[in-house]
């Protein structure tokens, strides 16, 4: 069984559908690519998937069970988890903090410890910083983790946010764009990165413009152009396929 | 010692000014536009004062009784006002001063009307204002620290991004309100005691704009923030004393400039610019040390 299935999902915005009869699959230690040209209604999708945005039609599927009208906030704590295409930090807050939220789902101090400032709240808040600067090192930001978020580049505010969404632990990851404004070099690294994710068990959706990125790291790519599906595949059948290329070129 | 002497009594109103300041402050940290803390310390210094004359209860049980009432308030308000939003959730609690100033000057048999009540025992003096507030700071630096206080953090900032996170929004709001009813509730019911009088009028508009104009000024993050925009905004009516009939013109011109010029407030922007620096300055020492980040 997937790990996401979506089934005819739509959703209309002003009369209009932005994403219709869309029918899709990511699996569990995959990396499904989910691309389209801009307007095409990829966002949508994820702000969908998320629970940020009500479904008009359809149904969403997470691991076989029915979530089309849970709420954001269970959905996180079901496992979802996402990075936002327009970075969403907290701007003053420090690289570690920003982190350090990602990790809200595996409290387990009970709210009157943390109001009293019990011992365990402090212990679980040394805990938490030392898997905080654990994900630091990963992406290479160890020696940033004190320079409040919107100091930096939007290279490492990308990263910020990829760190904060696996700070969650997520079954299902999804990447809105995160390598967008970014060289090859910073985006292969990446890649790598998403790779070790996806061999973990992660199913991952990846939202990318850049086809030479998606053709290396997809297992799967879907295509959407106007809100639909219009082909999906191995990465290099569909870009090969002429009603791709046509979407692209149209636009 | 003199000079103490003289400037005994502003240092205790400032202290007592910083206590209603972090019921302001702890709103606000939370992404809640809440304006009720005047109500809420006038829950408090009424419950306080009534026990304290009419009941001869002592005035630390009563300090303790304001404390609970207020946050016992706050949790009653917060039902309803936890799911508004920004201008509505102002308007909202800014309603509710109105409708506690009013029942103050009207249920005369309990709160004895427009006169007030008077002959309340001085039990707070200087010492006890200090110690309330480094225990009420102590607190909010330990909850800022905690889970909760990064949850406030992240509402604030974008609450999209907090439930996302799997943060409870409302739960949060509601924890924002009762924390700031019960620290507005000790504060007013220490008010009581230390000024031997309270009427109505002292938990109005007045209030309402002198707690905001503190935190604003002072800063919303860092709990430094109202603690220095007490100082000051108590403080500054003292050096303008030759200035009478300018000074709430010099007070609001001080918001509206700090509003325009420090959005952040005076300590969050003090600290951020501090921070900035000895950031720069490890930086540029690693790479003279050839170690580039
Ligand atoms: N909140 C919204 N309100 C109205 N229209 C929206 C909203 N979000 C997206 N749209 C519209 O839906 C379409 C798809 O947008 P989006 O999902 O952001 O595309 P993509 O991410 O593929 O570039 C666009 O035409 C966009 O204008
Ligand atoms: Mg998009």
């Amino acid at each position: 069984m997937s790990m996401l299935t979506l089934h005819e999902v739509g959703r209309d915005f002003g009369g209009l559908p932005a994403v219709d009869s869309l029918s899709m699959a990511a699996e569990a230690g995959k990396i499904t690519g989910l691309i389209g040209p801009n307007g095409a209604g990829k966002t949508t999708v994820v702000n969908m998937i998320a629970g940020l945005l009500k479904l008009s039609r359809g149904r969403v599927e997470l691991d076989g069970q029915d979530v089309s009208t849970m709420e954001a906030q269970h959905l996180s704590h079901m496992g979802v988890s996402r990075t936002f295409q327009n970075i969403r930090l907290i701007k003053e807050a420090s690289v570690l903090e920003n982190v350090l939220a990602g990790f809200h789902r595996h409290e387990t101090t009970s709210t009157l410890s943390s109001l009293l400032g019990l011992p365990s709240a402090f212990r679980e808040r040394r805990a938490l910083l030392r898997r905080s600067m654990d994900l630091l090192e990963r992406f290479d930001m160890a020696d940033l983790a004190d320079w409040p978020a919107a100091s930096l580049s939007y290279g490492h505010q990308r990263r910020i946010e990829m760190m904060r969404a696996l700070a969650t632990e997520p079954r299902l990851l999804l990447l809105d764009e995160p390598v967008a404004g970014m060289n090859d070099a910073e985006a292969y690294s990446l890649a790598e990165i998403f790779r070790d994710v996806a061999a973990q068990g992660v199913a991952i959706l990846l939202i990318e413009h850049n086809m030479r990125f998606v053709r290396r790291l997809c297992d799967h790519v879907c295509v959407l152009a106007s809100g639909r599906l219009i082909s999906q595949g191995a990465a290099e059948t569909v870009v090969n396929d002429p009603r791709v290329i046509e979407a692209y070129l149209g636009s | 010692m003199s000079f103490f002497a003289g400037y005994g009594p502003l240092a205790e109103l400032a202290l007592l000014n910083m206590v209603l300041a972090f019921s302001q402050y702890i709103v606000l940290r939370a992404g809640v536009f809440s304006l009720g803390s005047a109500a809420f310390a006038a829950v408090g210094a009424y419950a306080a004062a009534i026990l304290a004359t009419r009941y001869g209860v002592p005035p630390a049980l009563c300090m303790v009784i304001a404390l609970v009432a207020g946050g016992f308030f706050g949790a009653i308000v917060a039902v309803p006002l936890a799911r508004l939003r920004g201008v509505f959730q102002a308007l909202a609690t800014l309603a509710l001063v109105q409708i506690v100033l009013s029942l103050a000057l009207n249920w005369t048999s309990l709160t004895d009307g427009a006169l007030g009540i008077n002959s309340i025992p001085k039990a707070v003096h200087i010492t006890e204002a200090a110690i309330a507030v480094v225990v009420v700071a102590y607190f909010l630096h330990v909850i800022g620290m905690s889970g909760i206080g990064r949850g406030f953090d992240i509402i604030r900032e974008d609450e999209t991004v907090a439930v996302s996170l799997g943060y409870d929004v409302r739960k949060h709001h509601m924890i924002a309100f009762v924390l700031s009813g019960a620290i507005a509730g000790l504060g007013g019911a220490m008010h009581a005691f230390s000024s031997y009088s309270i009427t109505p009028n002292e938990f109005g508009f007045h209030m309402v704009v002198m707690l905001l104009a503190m935190v604003v000024l002072g800063g919303r993050v860092s709990i430094f923030g109202p603690i220095v925009g007490a100082l000051i905004l108590t403080g500054l009516p003292e050096l303008l004393r030759g200035f009478q009939d300018y000074r709430s013109i010099m007070q609001g011109a001080l918001l509206m400039l700090s509003i325009t010029f420090l959005p952040r407030g005076i300590v969050d922007t003090v600290l951020g610019r501090l921070r900035h620096r000895s950031l720069s300055r490890g930086a540029s020492a690693k790479d003279r040390d050839g170690v580039t980040i």
